[in-house]
Formats: structure tokens, sequence, C-alpha cells
């Protein structure tokens, strides 16, 4: 008889958790922000697991590498690598100044003063990937926030292996940050350049400029003029003003395929497919832009 | 049913999911991932009290909703319910049918985890249509038929990977301390 009480009781908790369900799944996304601290919490548990799944994943089927990466990267310090393709960076960043420069001296004889200026050396912060959606490609990464390393990062800031961008920053947690790939439809369009892979004496260094469209689907679109001369295996440099200036010249992609557009028959639509992801891999380097040190570089 | 084991059971799928699991991962078929979690709700929703399964489903099925990679909302935000609503009907519809079922086979909870992963993703697609008639949100954009195709993919995948894994449950079902409804294990198929 006492047990018929304790049933009942137990079983209006059904309905109620039921009826929370369903308005929670119907709910406006702006009153689901503390969804994303929630999420912090119930996952301070279950990242020691999964961050050594990620390792033991990565060191067992390793991502595959392109031809024109270099093979050796995880033999070499990773600190050093990353300098080293700050630097190679650097200089596409300039590449990509020079030529807005050389436009704006012909028509103002006159150069600006901030053009003199070097971009202001990002923290590099390497952060291990500790949970991600494998069946999804486009699907934001959780990364592990250690001491130190949460104020030196902000949202926004860039994910990079090696030269290619592999996402931004979408969110700083407790704990965690949140990072989405340059394919996630959130990052919608891009401002981007074209240069050449193989630089040849027949062609221009900055093919052409485009605006560059993520959908959420594993590759990226853009739209350029037939008489751009771009070819399938051409780069794709970020050259975005609302981007941190510290990615500049960082690859976004690769050109894949060259399509003529039926509609628009001076126009060609190009597919560009990222050469790096996130998800491959158990380390990005973060380019943070939060407070830094003499160094530039976080143990 | 011993709620310490059925935490850390979670815990180690939850970390399968959002790790392990690319190990298996089919890139060459649309990253075509098998999932865990399916056949722990399976194997709750075939021996727990019917009231405490449905529970715990909602539960799990919230935790995969906040796992990372499945908050597609602004600013990270994730949407609770999906999954919630999703495990919670397949577990629904294993609790009607379990009293006809060989519960103890291996076979048996790989077929009905590949039934909950479809259930889930239909339940998924359902909440996801629903919430794109709201005003207040934009209208649904997916693949169409290849994700109807990647869902039965990531099924069938997903029951493979329930036969090692319901191996391991039905191998260790003492320490899960379930009771049947008779109080008689001799019961049990």
């Amino acid at each position: 008889m006492s047990s018929y009480g304790i049933t009942r009781k137990r079983a209006n908790v059904l309905p109620i958790s039921i009826g929370i369900t369903v308005f929670l799944a119907l709910s406006p996304a702006s009153w689901l922000g503390w969804t994303s601290d929630l999420s912090d919490l119930v996952r301070v548990p279950v990242t020691p697991f999964s961050h050594v799944g990620i390792m033991v994943t990565s060191w067992l089927r390793p991502a595959v590498e392109t031809s024109d990466l270099p093979t050796d990267e995880k033999e070499r310090n990773e600190l050093a690598i990353a300098e080293r393709e700050y630097f190679r960076q650097m200089w596409s960043a300039q590449m990509l100044r020079a030529t807005a420069l050389a436009d704006q001296l012909r028509e103002l004889q006159a150069l600006p003063e901030s053009a003199l200026r070097n971009p202001l050396p990002p923290m590099i912060v390497p952060i291990d990937v500790t949970g991600r959606k494998s069946s999804d490609v486009a699907s934001p990464l959780e990364l592990k926030l250690v001491r130190g390393t949460s104020s030196r990062i902000v949202e926004g800031d860039i994910a990079v292996i090696g030269s290619d961008i592999v996402g931004r920053i979408s969110r700083v947690g407790l704990s965690r940050a949140e990072l989405i790939p340059v394919n996630h439809k959130e990052i919608g369009l891009t401002r981007a350049a074209i240069v050449s892979a193989h630089p040849a004496v027949n062609r221009p260094p900055l093919l052409a400029e485009i605006i560059l469209q993520s959908s959420g689907e594993h590759v990226m679109f853009a739209e350029v003029p037939t008489t751009s001369g771009v070819q399938e295996g051409d780069l794709v440099q970020l050259d975005d003003p609302s981007w941190p200036s510290a990615g500049a010249g960082f690859t976004l992609g690769v050109v894949t395929r060259v399509n003529q557009l039926d509609e628009a028959p001076l126009r060609q639509r190009l597919v560009v497919t990222p050469r790096r992801r996130a998800r491959d891999v158990s380390r990005v380097i973060v380019l943070g832009t939060g407070e830094t040190n003499s160094e530039g570089v976080v143990e | 049913m011993s709620i310490l084991v059925v935490v850390i059971a979670t815990i180690l799928a939850l970390a399968f999911d959002s790790s392990f699991s690319g190990l298996f991962t089919l890139r060459s078929v649309g990253s075509i991932t098998p999932l865990a979690m399916p056949c722990l709700v399976v194997f709750i929703a075939l021996f727990a009290p019917e009231t405490i399964a449905l529970i715990t489903a909602l539960i799990l099925g919230a935790l995969v909703d906040l796992s990372p990679g499945y908050g597609d909302l602004a600013e990270g935000a994730h949407l609770i319910g999906p999954h919630a609503l999703g495990y919670f009907l397949s577990t629904f519809f294993v609790l009607k049918i379990r009293n006809v079922v060989f519960r103890r086979r291996v076979f048996t909870i790989a077929v009905l985890t590949t039934a909950t992963v479809i259930l889930t993703g239909a339940t998924e697609a359902l909440v996801l249509l629903v919430r794109g008639v709201m005003p207040w949100t934009p209208s649904l954009q997916g693949a169409g038929f290849s994700d109807l195709i990647k869902l039965f993919g990531t099924a069938i995948y997903s029951g493979l990977l329930a036969v090692p894994l319901g191996w391991c449950f039905i191998a260790t079902i003492g320490v899960w301390k379930f009771h049947s409804p008779t109080g008689r294990r001799a019961t049990w198929r």
C-alpha cells in the first residue's frame, strides 16, 4: 500500500520532464544561451576521456597529408613550425597588401603611412582538441582551455594548422572553447584572394579577389570572371579585414573545381576545399589576440 | 538499477561518440560514424523498469544534445530536445516490444540499436521541422536525400558496433543490478 503512493509520485515526473524538453526544443535560440554553460559543466567528467580518445584516434588514424605540405611536421617542434609558417604567412600578407597599395598608388600617387606598418604579431597558443562530431565535417569542435590560455583567446580568433586556417573561435567558456570550421555556415561570406600555387612567369601573383561562401557543406564556393585564369590547384588565401589581421595570407583552401556558369557565361564557379581540417588532428594552433607576452608564444 | 554503473557507462559512451568514434569514421562515404549511446539506451530500455528507463533515456538524450558538435545555434547554444525526445520515443518503442523479444541476445540489441538511430533521426527531423514553422526560427535547410542515406548508414554501422558493445553489456548484466518485474531472473529471455 505504501509503495502505491511512491509509484504515483514517480509517474508524475515523466510528463513534466517531457513537457520541459518539448518546450526547450521549440524555444527561440536567444533563450538558450545558458545551454552553452550547462554544456561546459556536463562535459567536465567526459573531457579527460574524450581527450585521450582524440589523441589515440589521431595516433592510430592520422590525417592524410597532402603532397604540398611538409611531411615531417609531426617530428618537428610544433611551436617552431608555427613560427615559420607565421613568417611565411606574413610574406603572403605583405604581398597582398603590396598589391592593394599598388592600386592605391596608381590612383592617389601617395602611400598611406599605415602601409609601412607590419601587422601586430599574434599570440601563438597550441590547444588540444577534446571533442568533435566525427560524422559532420562542418560541426563545431571542442577545445581544451588550460590555465593561462583563456585570457589570451577571444571570440573570432583564428585557428591554424601549419599555414592553413581551420576555423575560428566561436565561444570561450569556463573550461573549454568552441571552434567552428571554415566551412561552417556561421562563417558566411569571407573575402579572399586566389594566388598561384606554383608561381610562373606568365601568371600574375594575384589571380583574383573573391567572396568565399561557407554553407555548412564540406566545400566552399566562389565566383570569378572567366578571364581571371584561375586553375585547379590554386590557393585561396584570406584577405578579409573583418577577420583578425594576423590571419591575412593564411590559406583557406585549394581550388578543386572550376565550372563554367551557364547562366553567366563570363563567370566561373569555383569549388574550394580546405586542405587541412581540425577534426583530423588532435591539436591546433590558435592565433590569440588577447593579452600577450613579450615572446608571443604560450608554453 | 545501479546509478553509478549507468553514470560510468554514460561518460564512456559520450567520450566514445565525441572522440574514439573518429577511428571508425568512413571518410570516403560521407563520414558515416557509429554511435555508442543508442546501444546503451537500448540496453537500459530492455532491462530497466519502465519509468526509470524512460527518464534515463531523456537524460541521456539531453546529454547528447549538449555534446560538442551539436550546438548549432547562435553563440554556441545547444538545442536540447532532438536526441532527448528521440531516445525517449525509442525507449518507449523498445518497452512495448521487449516482452516478445529475446532480450539477452546480442542480435536483438544490434537490431534495436539500428531502429533507435533511425527513430531518433526521424524525431530530430520532426523537431527541426516544427521549429522551422515557428516565426522566431529560420526555416529548415537540409541536404535531403543524402542526409537520409547517411542516417541509414549510421544506423547500420551503429548496429554493427552494438554487437561487441551489446556483448559487453550482457556479460556485465549482474553489475547493473536490474530487477525483472516478477523478481525472477529465470523469466528473462
